[in-house]
Parts: C-alpha cells; structure tokens; sequence
C-alpha cells in the first residue's frame, strides 16, 4: 500500500469549500446573491453551529465575485473580538479610491459591540457591503437560515464516498445527525471514528463495508 | 482540462521509498483546449489527515510559467530529483495519517487543475487494533 487509506469523513474532506452547499429547493447561490445585491449587499446568513454556514459562504465566494463584487474574506473564531488592522485599512483604503467592497465575515458574533458598531460605520461610510455568519440575527437582511435535514446529510456523505464502495448506511448518517442535534460538522466526525473503527477489522487487502462491527448502537472499546 | 489530464510517472513500482533516498520521476499534462496553460507547478510534500487541524510542509518544488520562460509545453515531460528526508514518515493512524505526494497544479485561463502520485516514505506499520 503506497498510502494510508483515506478517510471521506477527514477534515480535508469536509471543510468549507472542500464540499458543496446543498441548497433546499428552490434556492441557489445565483438567487442569493441576487437578494443580496437587493438588499444594498447587506445580509446575514444564520444558523446553528454545524449547519453548514461556512459552506454556504465559500459557495457564495465565486458567485460574488462574477457579480463584481470584490469579497474581502474574515474569519473570527471564538474570543477573536477584534479585526485584523489590515482589513480596516483595506476598506478605508479602497473607500478613498472609490472601490466597493464586499466584507465577508464568518463568525460575526464573536467581534465586540464597539468592533461591530465601528465596521458598520466604516463600510456604510465607504459604501462597502457587509455579509456575515452568526448563530442569531444580528440585524441585517437575513439572506438564508441553516439547517441539516437527514436528506441533506445523506447527500453529503453520498458525495462524499462518491465512487467508493459504501461503509455507513443511510440509518448510521440518520442517527448520528439526530444524536448531534443537526449538528452535521460533528456528526461527520463521529463517522470518521465509525469509519476508522471498521477500516482496523479488515485486512488490508479488505473491503471495508457497514456489515462489519462496530456500530454505534453496539460501540466497541 | 481534467484530473486525468495531468500525468505524474514514478521512477519506482511500488513507490515505496526509505529515508535519504532519491525520488525521481516525470509529468507531463495534456492540452487544455479550454485555455492556455499560464503556468505549472510541481511540489513534493507530506500533509496530515485527520478530525482536527491540518498540517504539511512542502519538500521540493518547481514551477514552469509562461511569463518567464515563454510557453508552457504541453505533453513533454518534464523530469524531477530529489533527495527525499529522513521525516515526517509516511503513518497510518486512526486519529492522524501522514502522507506524502507528487502533486502538479496546472493554472490555465479556466482555472486550475491538480494531479496527485503518492508514495510511502519509510516502513512504519499501520495502525491495529490492540485485543482487550
């Protein structure tokens, strides 16, 4: 075996970007971005952790951009409270040249009140849009609310394991996704463990398949 | 232009290699009907897979661009050398797997297209599972 058997539930995998956003009927990124350029290019995206919001925003990213929308990309993790000085500085800069730009935070929620307060002054000043990702609203045209119905999840993991042989079930996907509370970011990490658990019971000429132990209802230690 | 459009030749079958020993090998991509080929890359490197944070670092690495040396030229192959280090190893875990590659990067006016060779570096043994 030239290399460790690759698992279709590793972080490589399932990061934002690295797997498509499944829109429910009816909507696409397209019609996002529409709504967003009719909302002056204001708007949040909100939802539950694991639901997919980071996904959503790097499925926007192209779409923005073929709208002539410069995206200035932002990622705040928790106690980041603050914006890098270079973003300000890239927003008031291109401001005074009279370039419009479209400031992309993924985590808006952990930015302080007075950070807030100060970047929607500077971007409605400079006439840059503002689009965010937070658990709850935060006061902006909501463009689109997350959530993982079991479908969704089956069609992530069905892509996922595209052109391999099966080694969760639907009902595995189905479960978890309960378990974790639609929290589908940890419900991916917990078949990551399933997947590894089985890939130790085969040979390593085997297959690896849902019929081998453990399961989650039968956890071996 | 596709995956399978970009093709990377291993001097040894099965690529498994030890510490300090050479990699040699060639690449070569196909046509992009859809655009011209603005430059390519060719990087030797390991990368981590797992449930957290990812890592990697980069081995060797070789770019060919059209604004430097004119033309990228489809179809002929290219060859690369080198001396491979002593680590990380190659590992398969369950938490973390470490693994190395060849990968090229072929940007042309339609985007950007990647092919990967693996290999192993070093003989260490996968993980098992430990009877209770």
């Amino acid at each position: 075996m030239t290399r460790p058997a690759g698992n279709p539930f590793a972080t490589r995998q399932v990061r934002p970007g690295a797997v498509p956003f499944f829109f429910r009927d009816g909507e696409s990124a397209a019609g996002l971005v529409e709504r967003l350029r009719a909302a002056g290019w204001w708007g949040q995206l909100v939802g539950p952790h694991g639901t997919g919001k980071s996904t959503l925003l790097a499925a926007l990213l192209p779409h923005l951009r073929a709208a002539g929308r410069d995206p200035l990309p932002v990622v705040r993790h928790q106690g980041e409270r603050a914006l890098p000085a270079v973003v300000r500085d890239n927003l008031g800069r291109a401001g005074r040249a009279g370039r419009r730009l479209l400031l992309v935070i993924d985590g808006y929620e952990q930015l302080s009140w007075w950070t807030a307060w100060r970047l929607r002054c500077l971007c409605r000043g400079g006439g840059h849009g503002l689009l965010v990702t937070a658990h709850a609203g935060v006061g902006l045209p909501e463009l689109y609310r997350t959530c993982v119905s079991r479908e969704a999840a089956r069609r992530v993991v069905a892509h996922l394991t595209a052109g391999a042989a099966p080694t969760v079930t639907d009902a595995e996907v189905a479960e978890r996704l309960a378990a974790r509370a639609g929290n589908l970011r940890e419900a991916l990490f917990d078949l990551y463990d399933l997947h590894e658990q089985r890939r130790l019971h085969v040979s390593t000429a085997g297959v690896i398949s849902p019929a081998q132990p453990p399961s989650f209802a039968t956890p071996t230690t | 232009m596709r995956r399978e459009d970009v093709t990377i030749e291993l001097d040894r079958d099965p690529s498994d290699y030890l510490p300090d020993e050479s990699l040699s090998g060639s690449w070569s991509f196909a046509a992009a009907s859809d655009g011209e080929v603005r430059s390519a890359e060719l990087s030797v490197l390991w990368y981590t897979e797992g449930k957290g944070d990812e890592d990697f670092g980069v081995q060797h690495f070789e770019r060919l661009s059209a604004y430097e040396a004119g033309p990228v030229e489809s179809g002929r192959p290219q060859r690369f050398s080198l001396r491979l280090p002593r680590a990380p190893l190659t590992y398969d875990g369950v938490l973390v797997k470490v693994c190395w590659c060849v990968r090229v990067r072929v940007f042309w006016d339609g985007g950007e297209t990647v092919g990967e060779a693996p290999f192993r570096l070093g003989d260490v043994a996968r993980a098992r599972e430990v009877p209770t």
